[in-house]
């Protein structure tokens, strides 16, 4: 398949907006500005294009509500906090094609009439801040970015608000409050930020690699887009895979590849031969599949029939030498530290759950920990104020579910028999 | 309209609110813990968890607005689990310290334990550990019991705008904390202590000194302090106040109070207090027998009275006695001693103001409800800081800043900073030229509605303003002032809020005429700011030189008469004396008795040294009060009377509303009433008074304001103006008193002085309460009262802040401390009017406004010397 | 309290904002790197600069990771151990520091020649285990790559 999100990474200049326009980039931007803007908001409804932070929701509609509210000005929000552990998928677009971005969040604001908008970058990509800086500036000077876009006289400014560690902050509500300069928490919903968001005004949230399938979506058209990808979730998609495997990185593939073919075909297998043990199919919140459950096609509508989800696409390979307690344990100290500490079973409760996982790890552990730690999770379960702290529970739960005598083993024989290699 | 069935109870509402307020509305409790009706929602305890039909997971109430057909459940096996798993939560890091703890017996998270899941916890780790803070003066931190439910900081953020405390940090590390991290250095509200659902927050006045269930009684009464007259409860041990608090179903302040209601009740229970009579013999006051001292008051007055008349003798009232009292101070004096000379220091602000407003715009149209703020379009404050003379009418306008409103202020407003859209600061002493501007500007811009021709002719006919001095004059930049006209122009319903910096002024009847045409132009709601708790009392009661009770004119005959019928005796028809004119009658030897009650001229009223000087010339004085004040030093005869919380009686707000003062401990003595009465009887008058209630009675008879009122219909609610009557027609006035002329802008390098009118202190009570002071002293940080200016001004004269500095006067010098403050005015030293021998009030020079009677007060300069330039 | 240049620089982010308490975190970044960590003055300078209450300041700052309220040492060390990098030996390499440089997570050497600080995941996983020194990425460490890297800052 022809890379759409990543195309001419490869080339060391890509950032820069020569390049980018070499390739055509920008054509999209002025064909977009010819159209009206619900026009765009249709086909990128028809397009079928979900979004890729992690949730799947249909793009097209999300514009459509804020397009709806009367409320001025509106604002687009990019969402590049890229927080989830394994997660680096957004990065490669950030640092080599910032400018395919800048070009979908130029369309995007045109398509539901924001004058502002900002992308929220989290504070741990200093180099992509840089570059963006950069790729912004020159946009501005070719008059992409201003008060008179093409002469069309649309007008979008657009700034780089950077995070500053905290992982809560990708949770689309918690991004608003950080952005006003608050502490990251989420807010109750409704109302939706479509309608009451950044500044109270409607605001759309999207994230990076949502907002690049954009242009594309301008340039083949919604019919041609739709048939891309799998037939509920069509398109390019970003997969980062890491750990155990020969070749990690990201790879644009059609959504819905199967999970099997992007471990072995594209990444090339499991690192040194070893035996695959288990794998986290798209970052730490969502749940481990065993080695024999990985015939799955990675998309928002398939996974959950295999007890997982899509996520942001984060693939973690772990082989036969690692420990799942120790790696449950590091995922409940993620969670214990980013929890945002707004709601009592999150707050509370990662750090129990974290605290019973080191118990069962480092030998200490009893029998009865094993059913604490799922009634804890249950108790959190579905009753946390935002997706974190549930995301935390159904880890946990997942866990012992598919790695069960692993902890029983710990716990009889007081403690790991596996070491983590290096 | 809304049905929806809870428990399936069918319940019908008028309009969404969420599930949990519903319920509660028809009396099903859903356990809660962030949740608080003051406060923004939150829902992050997840307590209130209920399951609502065709939705999967359960919801919190707290949160969730009901729609039509909503079915709720409020308790099942899977609510009560989950319930039952939140508190394991909130109490694996808890320290369960509850036989030491003063929340116990009222803590929201013990009465749920014992409810939803008492049986031991399985966290097995050792607890977060976080020792108690103590390093405030008032406020106890105990964050190991913090269940993170937030309320405090949205009180103090949300509500009462001092954004002093905030969470920190995050995860299960998060707890609360004052930018210092020991110390608060606040506005001292109390209100976050309110909030706390457990004993995380706490007052340190009553740390470890009783449990909640050896509360013995709970009165329900008004607070003694200023003019907003919040409503509190007082809880009592053995006859002594152990705790006030706010309740947000009753009163004006709805659950919120200030520092000095919150914490400044300990004043009452003073061991300074008066508590015999005294008797000046050779030069020293004594102690003496009550028998002895009524009866040489009495005689002396009589005394006086035979030999030089009634008019010889004077009485000031005192707007922090009740209504009763006030009323009956001035019958003494008019059927007992035959004088008029009956006045306040109500007049030198907010009684002028009140009656020239009155008699203009309309009877009542000072008694605006105080709710009306937050709605209000557009607010103008000028005069005063509103958040430190009334401070719970300052937060409806920071609340009214919040929701949009237009706030305007003018002159240095420190607590408005962060919710003003504009503020204006016009240069020393020059707000006349400004109003005078703003007039002229709205003028051209908004018509006249033709309700008071005559006023409105006046209006018409005023000259002498010019736009270049709002940048000659006032330095005020004309873009600025254009916009906020623009904006005032615009709004559709405004608020004047009006404090007494800008009416005890030399140009206080131009100043009066302008603020009044700028109200009636706007047709704003207008606030006059009360310093005392019952100023519009001693109006409404008739402690006037010209005025009955009920606002009727004394020279109106036929009301004298009246009176005189219900009363039984005479009543000279000769206008008396004002304050100020019974001072300098005292001067010249015309005045030769004084009756003072509950008041304090010497220190609260502008050049303490006349003041004292001239009411040393009289003959005799007696001063009833609480304390021994500058004043009461000076007197004959000393009385002690009863204070708030130990009688009964009503004060009437700066809305015009009356509200009742419940006694709520046994002190030996007599109320201000009863010592009157006793005098009264024993001048021959009959004043057979069992309760206040009687003498309420009898006001309502006397009184047409009050007619028919009682203490259960006041408790009922008719306690707003007009109360249970119409209000009574008059033909509007046109304001005319002659004009003063504007001053002069001042020289540059001028400094003047200026009363700081302090949210902590506020003159003779407040210096006895250990806590205010504990509170006044740390936030100043230099144990002392101080002298703020602005960095400018430090920097001209090379201070640092905490410097030691004498401060001189014409008349006086002090030495103080400097404390420099951002956004202070260039020209200005601020003082405040609290200390013993520091008062500033007593400092300022005067000439008596020859029209209004107020103190005119000049420019007061200063000078600042270095110590060792001395 | 800020230089007449931070004021400046501090106005241009302002302006892009719709009001000044959206500037905060710009801010904070800013007075971290004029005081080094977000002492008790710096939190106050933002706090006069935006007239933001130094209480909501500190409230602000203390809830993310990157915003440090004690001193730091001259070059800090972030190190990921999160699931992808400590499957591939992040936890050695942490000893190592430890051991090498006599150095606690969160603490800083006696030399103040570096603060170490243990990252959750920083989108570095397809070459983990990773670290960031100050602004610079590293990737594919192991305990000579570290070192050697480390040997460069002084
Ligand atoms: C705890 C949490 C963390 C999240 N982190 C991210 C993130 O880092 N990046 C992202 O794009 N979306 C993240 N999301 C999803 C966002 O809330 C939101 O759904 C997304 O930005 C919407 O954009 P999309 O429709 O383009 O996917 C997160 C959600 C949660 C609950
Ligand atoms: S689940 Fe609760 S504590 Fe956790 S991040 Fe979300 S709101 Fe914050
Ligand atoms: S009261 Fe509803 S979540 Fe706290």
């Amino acid at each position: 398949m022809e890379r759409v999100l990543l195309k001419n990474i490869d080339n060391p200049d890509s950032a820069d907006i020569g390049e980018y326009e070499k390739i055509g980039g920008y054509s999209n931007l002025l064909k977009a500005l010819e159209m009206q803007p619900k026009e765009i908001i249709e086909e990128v409804k028809k397009s079928g294009l979900r979004g890729r932070g992690g949730a799947g929701f249909p793009t097209g509609m999300k514009w459509a509500f804020a397009s709806a509210d009367a409320k001025f000005p509106k604002y687009l929000l990019c969402n590049a906090d890229e927080g989830e552990p394994g997660t680096f998928k957004d990065r490669p677009v950030l640092e080599k094609n910032p400018h395919l971005l800048i070009e979908g969040m130029i369309i995007s604001a045109y398509a539901i009439g924001a004058e502002y908008s900002y992308i929220y970058l989290r504070g741990e990509y200093p180099l992509a801040n840089h570059i963006l800086n950069k790729a912004i500036a020159q946009a501005k000077e070719k008059g992409y970015l201003g008060d008179n876009i093409f002469g069309k006289g649309f007008k979008l400014h657009l700034s780089v608000h950077q995070g500053a560690g905290a992982y809560i902050c990708g949770e689309e509500t918690a991004l608003i409050e950080s952005i006003e300069g608050h502490r990251g928490q989420p807010r109750i919903k409704p109302p939706f930020p479509v309608n009451v968001g950044a500044w109270k005004m409607p605001t759309v949230i999207n994230n990076v690699e949502t907002l690049s399938n954009v242009p594309y979506i301008i340039q083949i058209g919604s019919d041609a887009y739709s048939k891309t990808g799998s037939k509920d979730c069509p398109g390019p998609k970003l997969y980062c895979i890491s750990g155990h495997v020969e070749r990690p990185g990201v790879y644009e593939l059609p959504m819905g590849t199967v999970l099997r073919d992007i471990i072995y075909k594209h990444a090339g297998g499991i690192k040194g031969g070893k035996k695959l043990k288990a794998v986290i199919p798209g970052g730490i919140s969502t749940p481990v599949l065993r080695a024999d459950n990985i015939d799955c096609p990675m998309d928002f509508m398939s996974m959950p029939k295999f007890g997982s989800m899509l996520g942001s696409g984060a693939i973690i390979v772990m082989d036969e030498s690692v420990c799942m307690v120790k790696v449950l344990y590091r995922a409940m100290k993620f969670f214990e530290h980013e929890s945002c500490g707004k709601c009592t079973p999150c707050r509370e409760g990662t750090g129990w759950l974290s605290s019973i996982v080191r118990r069962i790890e480092n030998g200490t552990g009893k029998e009865e920990d094993i059913n604490v730690l799922l009634d804890v999770s249950g108790n959190m379960s579905g009753k946390t104020f935002c997706p974190l702290g549930d995301g935390a529970a159904t880890v946990a739960m997942s866990m012992v579910k598919n790695f069960r005598e692993e902890f029983e083993e710990h716990i009889n024989n007081y403690g790991s028999l596996l070491t983590v290699h290096s | 309209m809304i049905t929806i069935t809870i428990n399936g109870k069918e319940i019908r509402l008028e309009k969404p609110v969420t599930i949990l307020e519903a319920a509660e509305m028809h009396g099903i409790m859903i356990p809660h813990f962030c949740y608080h009706p003051l406060l923004e929602k939150w829902g992050g305890c997840r307590m209130c968890l209920v399951e609502v039909e065709k939705m999967p997971k359960l919801q919190t109430s707290c949160t969730l607005y009901v729609t039509d057909g909503m079915a709720v459940r409020t308790e099942s096996d899977e609510i009560s689990k989950a319930r039952k798993a939140m508190l394991e939560f909130v109490l694996i890091n808890h320290p369960l310290d509850c036989p030491f703890c003063d929340k116990a017996g009222e803590c929201t998270l013990q009465d749920m334990t014992i409810k939803y899941g008492a049986d031991g916890g399985r966290f097995e780790e050792g607890k977060r550990k976080h020792p108690e803070n103590i390093d405030d003066p008032l406020i106890v931190r105990n964050m190991e019991r913090c269940i993170s439910c937030t309320r405090c900081v949205r009180m103090c953020d949300g509500v009462q705008g001092a954004s002093a405390i905030s969470m920190v940090n995050r995860s299960n590390r998060t707890f609360v904390e004052p930018f210092s991290g020991g110390r608060y250095n606040c506005e001292y509200c109390g209100n976050c202590l309110t909030v706390c659902p457990v004993g995380a927050i706490m007052s340190r006045l009553h740390r470890h000194a009783y449990r909640p269930w050896q509360v013995e009684e709970e009165i329900k009464t008004v607070c003694s302090y200023c003019g907003v007259g919040c409503s509190m409860i007082l809880q009592t041990r053995e006859n002594n106040i152990i705790r006030v608090t706010p309740k947000s179903e009753i009163g004006v302040n709805k659950g919120i109070l200030c520092a000095k209601g919150y914490f400044g009740y300990g004043y009452i229970q003073s061991g300074k207090r008066l508590t015999s009579p005294l008797i000046k013999r050779n030069f020293k006051l004594e102690p003496s027998s009550w028998e002895e001292a009524l009866t040489l008051v009495a005689s002396r007055l009589i005394e006086i009275k035979k030999k030089s008349g009634g008019e010889s003798i004077g009485g000031i009232a005192s707007a922090r006695c009740t209504n009763e009292e006030n009323y009956l101070f001035q019958k003494l004096l008019r059927a007992g001693l035959g004088s008029n000379n009956i006045d306040s220091i109500v007049r030198i602000g907010f009684g002028t103001a009140q009656r020239y407003m009155e008699d203009v715009l309309g009877q009542g149209a000072t008694a605006n409800l105080i709710s009306g703020i937050p709605t209000s379009e557009g607010i103008i404050i000028i005069g005063g800081d509103p958040t430190h003379i009334n401070p719970v009418l300052g937060v409806q306008i920071r609340d009214a800043f919040r929701r949009g409103a237009k706030v305007f202020t003018i002159g240095y407003t420190p607590g408005l900073e962060r919710f003003r859209t504009q503020n204006i600061s016009p240069y020393s002493f020059t707000e006349t030229t400004l109003l005078g501007n703003i007039l002229s500007e709205l003028l051209s811009v908004i018509n006249l509605r033709g309700e008071n021709e005559s006023f409105e002719s006046k209006i018409k006919g005023f000259e002498g303003t010019s736009i270049e001095d709002i940048e000659g004059i006032c330095r005020v930049n004309r873009i600025e002032f254009k916009k906020m006209i623009k904006d005032l122009s615009d709004v559709s319903s405004a608020s004047l809020v009006i404090g007494p910096d800008i009416i005890q002024r030399s140009e206080v009847r131009t100043n009066l005429f302008l603020l009044t045409a700028i109200a009636y132009i706007l047709n704003a709601r207008v606030y006059l700011l009360a310093e005392r708790p019952n100023e519009q009392g001693v109006i409404d009661m008739g402690c006037l030189p010209d005025s009955l009770p009920g606002g009727r004119p004394l020279d109106v005959e036929s009301f004298r008469r009246r009176d005189e019928e219900l009363w039984g005796c005479e009543i000279p028809s000769k206008t008396g004396l004002t304050v100020l004119e019974m001072v300098e009658a005292a001067n010249s030897g015309s005045l030769k008795g004084l009756y003072i009650m509950g008041e304090n001229p010497v220190f609260n009223l502008p050049d303490g040294s006349f003041i004292k000087e001239s009411l040393k010339k009289t003959e005799f004085i007696v001063v009833q009060d609480i304390f021994m004040t500058e004043t009461a030093e000076i007197a004959d005869v000393v009385l002690p009377s009863l204070g708030w919380a130990e009688k009964e009686g009503t004060y009437t707000n700066l809305e015009r509303r009356i509200q009742i003062l419940r006694k709520a401990i046994d002190r030996q003595g007599m109320e201000d009433w009863r010592i009157i009465s006793e005098i009264g009887e024993r001048l021959g008058l009959k004043m057979p008074y069992g309760s206040s209630r009687d003498i309420l009675n009898e006001i309502s008879k006397v009184s047409p304001l009050h007619a028919g009122l009682t203490y259960d219909e006041i408790d009922k609610g008719f306690d707003l103006w007009p109360y249970k009557g119409t209000p009574l027609r008059h033909k509007l006035g046109a304001g005319d008193w002659p004009l003063t002329n504007a001053l002069d802008s001042p020289d540059n390098n001028t400094l003047y002085l200026f009363i700081e009118r302090h949210m902590f202190l506020s003159g003779t009570m407040s210096r006895h309460s250990t806590a205010l002071n504990s509170i006044y002293q740390s936030t100043g940080s230099y144990g002392t009262p101080y002298a703020k200016i602005s960095p400018d001004v430090a920097g001209r004269i090379g201070l640092k802040d905490g410097e030691s500095v004498t401060i001189k006067t014409e008349r006086e010098q002090i030495v103080l401390p400097v404390k420099i403050e951002k956004g202070m005015p260039d020209y200005a030293v601020l003082l405040s009017n609290n200390f013993r021998e520091k008062g500033a009030m007593s400092l300022l020079p005067f000439k008596i406004d020859p029209v209004t009677k107020t103190p005119a007060v000049e420019r007061c300069e200063i000078k600042i010397l270095k110590r060792e330039q001395e | 309290m800020f230089s007449e240049s931070v004021i400046k620089e501090l106005e241009e982010v302002r302006v892009k904002y719709p009001d000044s308490r959206s500037a905060l975190l710009p801010a904070l970044y800013i007075a971290q790197s004029e005081y080094g960590w977000l002492s008790p003055e710096a939190m106050q300078a933002v706090s006069s600069a935006l007239n933001i209450p130094p209480a909501i300041v500190k409230g602000v700052s203390t809830f993310y990771a990157m915003f440090k309220h004690k001193p730091m040492g001259r070059h800090l060390i972030q190190l990921c151990t999160n699931i992808s990098c400590m499957i591939l030996g992040a936890e050695t390499l942490l000893d190592l520091l430890k051991k090498r440089y006599g150095i606690e997570e969160g603490g800083t050497t006696s030399d103040e020649r570096f603060s170490l600080i243990i990252m959750e995941c920083i989108g570095g996983c397809d070459v983990a285990p990773v670290m960031l020194v100050d602004n610079d990425y590293y990737g594919n460490l192991n305990e000579e790559i570290i070192v050697e890297i480390l040997e460069k800052y002084k």
